[in-house]
């Protein structure tokens, strides 16, 4: 049981397959008996209004109409759709100042697609036909898009826990002065032959998963409330809802779907609140919610837009003596991520360099924008997009070569991490920048695009990044993984992580196969809510490193079961056996063996001999378990190169090639990393470029469809090359780190970084338009 | 709504149905025919998720076609695409160079790319790019999906070369 066979191998997804048929199965594919059609009806003319009066008389009248639900025929509880609740201790959450601010269906409408009520039809047809009917009174308020408009005096107040509609400051019981860091930031800045200052803009970028949300909930004859659901987080859903509906957890069932991506939209609820509530209303009977594209936009929340000040003060010689940084950011229409976003967009930032001092703020207020929340790299890609480009204009002005000065004061193994108090495990940021220098020409090209005169200009740029593997010790983490020996040795591990698309429950297989020394296709996944204990979710970056951290440890327990009872049958000391080829072998004596499947078979299939009372082999069914807490996030760093060609007569930017060498540790499934990080490229050329939500005056969405929002398509798409730096990290289980939130994180300060090489103008608006490069360049 | 009855051919099969006349191809093949193969992810015919073939050559996002509209065309979707059980080669590609991830464009992306090699059996990487636009993939960045085409396009051409040449013999 010993043998590497599968880790560092291209397996297949195993689900690939099913995709491939068209066979896996989305919540929106499930056809239930007798199921009937839910239609969330929203606000779609106001962002900011009062419901005056709501009359669903004639809705309900139309025939093939089952039932209407205004907010006071559901429950009255309020909730928050995020999940950082479940992910601190209560205190700390009190701290924070985390609110449930949510409800089911409303009467104040805080963002254009507010929920006003539901209808429960024959057919989503009927449902439709009803929607139209529902008559609101609306009195408009003030619409507010920005945190200064928000934060005026005078403004309507959202919530009244949170005075002048901010939502979020790092608290000053924890963070004096509301800011971390360390140092005297201003006594250092003072010393600095170069001070740099800037206020960038960032934008409201939007997950575009495929999958547009969709959910069944029935409320069975068990009393048992069941919601099939693609979110990411199951075991947060389930106890929430639970809470929400005043339901012990064992009488929530939750069916995790196929994911049709996730990136963070489905970190938490969505729609599983309205689902279930209308379920509940139809006892008996499932019903089914299926969200048009244009209504996931505005309903579902996005990456947190916002100004991100910064101001770093070098040396001559480019010493980073201090760096001062504020992210007010827009947290649109509910609490949501709030705190979360804003305390880690800073911990990217000091976690990245030596800067002799720093000093973070970040706050968060409310405005009429659809609600802002997770979105990969959760704050990585903001802090990216700000940091890399203040770096590469203090190198511009100092003239050092911005990779040179990367390398020379990025933070690595024992210096502290994104988490202050947390060092470093490992960091192989120096190989990511001298491999992909070198892969992408890097010195030869930089001087060759130095000064050029056409009206396409080439520009060549780098930017660095570290992220975490999973949220210790700020957040919860915890998984729990059961692995259960059949009589035949076959595997069934339950577990209850999800797998988004990126792999996660290949990847996890594979380490399972190697522990157990086993044969893939001998071990069957099962994700089953009911029967699989804690999992916190996929987030973070966090189910390679910490589902397999569990997934190790309970194929460990079953091998030191076996061992055991290899022990018992042999009359050997277990510190003389080993597994081999499925075999527990004295490690003297190898002709002192026995068999995993005897001892697996007789342990089912265990008798007692009546005359004599002896047994064929030690009694009980093989079940190993871990319920793993990590002890560390071992964070993977990344440096991304990109080359851009910008045409100065049209403002119109060609990324030419993107170079990302990752800092992977140990890669587990070497395709499955370069796809996260070729996907998390095309994010992040969209929000570099782009992609951005936009409203107009009255805070009406502008672009919710893939027409008028902006992505990279094929064409759009630069040739890619990917270098997976393997340095095995010391604490890291099997050495490996994290990838999938890594990957839209610095391709946004390389490609920023190329076009100011390009142009010697540094962009601080993301996303970098043609429009906003013509209008720079006429200046 | 006005209904008509129609014939509708899907994956060599031919199905009586009666459906409003506004009714969508997307709508009667997932609603009406339970094949919940075809996706739904946009509705406006941005996302190409809902791609199927017809007459074997060209794609057409079904939720653009009316369901009247199709009525004596060959439809195909990705659940036609496999024969006795066998994958076909296309989905053989998609799944060996990594081109699925979360998998919802992958009905559309493999009939796309159906449609792109009935067209052109040996394209060129820009010609793939361009015969792709208009498939949203958010996962993959569509490098290995490019990859998946181009092995696609070479497998089938070894297999037409190896029919042409069992023929000769």
């Amino acid at each position: 049981m010993s043998k590497q066979n599968y880790i560092g191998k291209n397996v297949p997804k195993l689900d690939a397959r099913e995709k491939a048929t068209g066979q896996a199965l989305f919540a929106a594919d499930i056809n239930l008996p007798g199921m009937l059609y839910g239609k969330i009806v929203r606000c779609w003319d106001h962002a900011h209004a009062k419901v005056l009066k709501l009359d669903l008389s004639e809705a309900a009248r139309v025939p093939g109409v089952v039932k209407v639900l205004g907010p006071a025929d559901v429950t009255q509880k309020h909730y928050n759709t995020g999940v950082l609740d479940l992910m601190v201790p209560e205190d700390l959450g009190q701290l924070l100042g985390d609110i449930e601010d949510q409800r089911i269906f409303t009467d104040y409408v805080r963002h254009q697609g507010d929920a006003i009520c539901g209808i429960i039809a024959e057919s989503e047809e009927i449902a439709e036909i009803a929607a139209q009917k529902v008559k609101v009174l609306y009195e408009p308020l003030p619409v507010y898009l920005s945190a200064e408009e928000s934060a005026r005096p005078d403004a309507v107040q959202f919530d009244k826990r949170k005075p002048g509609n901010l939502a979020f400051q790092l608290p000053e019981q924890m963070f004096p002065g509301n800011a971390y860091g360390w140092g005297d930031v201003d006594a250092e800045m003072a010393k600095a032959d170069l001070v740099l200052e800037e206020t960038f803009t960032l934008p409201k970028v939007k997950q575009c998963q495929m999958e547009a949300h969709a959910y069944v909930a029935l409320y069975d004859q068990t009393g048992r409330l069941n919601c099939w659901t693609s979110t990411q987080m199951p075991k947060c859903v389930q106890p929430k809802l639970a809470r929400l509906f005043e339901l012990p957890i064992s009488r929530v069932n939750l069916v995790s779907t196929t994911i049709g991506g996730g990136f963070g939209v489905r970190l938490g609820m969505i729609l599983e609140p309205e689902t279930c509530a209308m379920a509940l209303a139809v006892p008996g009977r499932p019903v089914k919610v299926q969200s048009s594209r244009e209504e996931d936009w505005v309903a579902s929340e996005s990456r947190h837009p916002g100004k991100y000040w910064i101001k770093l003060g070098v040396k001559k010689d480019g010493t980073p003596v201090a760096v001062d940084a504020h992210f007010t950011s827009n947290a649109g229409a509910y609490f949501t991520h709030a705190s979360g976003t804003a305390f880690t967009t800073g911990s990217w930032l000091t976690g990245m360099y030596k800067f002799g001092a720093a000093r973070y703020k970040g706050d968060t207020y409310y405005t009429n924008q659809a609600p802002s929340g997770a979105f990969r790299g959760y704050g990585n890609p903001q802090t990216n997009f700000v940091l890399e480009q203040i770096v590469d204009r203090a190198c511009a002005q100092l003239n050092i070569d911005p990779v040179e000065w990367r390398k020379k004061w990025h933070k690595g193994a024992g210096d502290d991490g994104w988490c202050i108090g947390v060092p470093y495990s490992s960091c192989a940021l120096d190989e990511c920048l001298d491999r992909g220098a070198e892969a992408i020409g890097w010195k030869e090209k930089r001087a060759r695009y130095a000064n050029q005169t056409g009206t396409k200009r080439r520009g060549l740029g780098v930017g660095v990044m570290n992220h975490t593997s999973g949220a210790m010790p700020m957040l919860l983490e915890h998984t729990t993984c059961t692995v259960k020996m059949n009589e035949d040795t076959s595997v069934v591990i339950t577990l209850s992580c999800s797998d988004l698309g990126q792999g996660a429950h290949t990847v996890l297989k594979q380490i399972a196969a190697d522990t157990l020394g086993m044969p893939m296709d001998e071990i069957h996944i099962l994700v089953n809510m009911d029967a699989a204990g804690f999992d916190i979710g996929s987030h973070a970056s966090r189910t390679t490193y910490v589902g397999g951290g569990a997934v190790i440890k309970a194929c460990e327990d079953v091998k030191r079961q076996l061992i055991e009872r290899a022990s018992l049958r042999l009359g050997l000391p277990k510190e003389e056996l080993e597994i081999i080829d499925r075999r527990v072998v004295c490690k003297s004596d190898p002709a002192k063996a026995l068999s995993v499947k005897e001892i697996c078979h007789s342990g089912v299939y265990n008798f007692t001999n009546p005359a004599t009372g002896e047994t064929n082999g030690v009694p009980g069914q093989i079940q190993g378990y871990a319920s793993h807490f990590p002890n560390h996030n071992s964070p993977p760093f990344g440096a991304c190169f990109a080359e851009v060609e910008v045409d100065i007569e049209t403002g119109e930017v060609k990324v030419l090639e993107l170079v990302i060498a990752h800092d992977i540790g140990r890669a587990i499934n070497p395709m499955a990393v370069e796809g996260q990080l070729e996907g998390g490229a095309h994010q992040a050329l969209g929000m570099t470029l782009t992609e951005d939500t936009t409203y107009d005056a009255a805070g009406l969405c502008r672009n919710n469809s893939f027409t008028d929002y902006k992505m990279f398509g094929p064409v759009d798409m630069p040739k890619i090359r990917t270098i997976l730096v393997e340095q095995p990290d010391p604490i890291a289980p099997l050495g490996m780190k994290s990838v999938g939130e890594a990957g839209p994180v610095n391709p946004v300060g390389a490609t920023a970084n190329a076009i100011s090489h390009a142009l010697g103008i540094m962009f601080t608006e993301a996303p970098i338009t043609p429009e906003k490069i013509l209008k720079a360049l006429k200046k | 709504m006005k209904t008509k009855m129609i014939t509708l051919c899907v994956n060599g099969r031919n199905h009586r149905l009666e459906v409003p006349v506004n009714r969508t191809l997307l709508q009667a093949l997932r609603d009406d025919l339970r094949l919940t193969e075809t996706k739904y992810g946009c509705g406006t015919g941005e996302c190409g998720g809902c791609t199927v073939l017809m007459d074997g050559k060209d794609s057409v996002c079904s939720c653009l076609t009316l369901a009247v509209e199709v009525e004596g065309r060959h439809i195909t979707t990705v659940g036609g695409m496999t024969r006795d059980g066998e994958l076909h080669p296309i989905q053989i590609a998609f799944i060996e160079e990594g081109a699925i991830q979360c998998g919802y464009c992958t009905p559309g992306m493999i009939m796309k790319t159906a449609s792109i090699l009935a067209n052109n059996p040996n394209p060129t990487e820009e010609e793939i790019r361009k015969g792709l636009d208009g498939n949203i993939c958010r996962c993959t960045g569509y490098a290995k999906i490019v990859q998946a085409v181009q092995r696609a396009s070479q497998m089938l051409n070894a297999s037409q070369s190896q029919k042409a040449g069992g023929m000769g013999s």
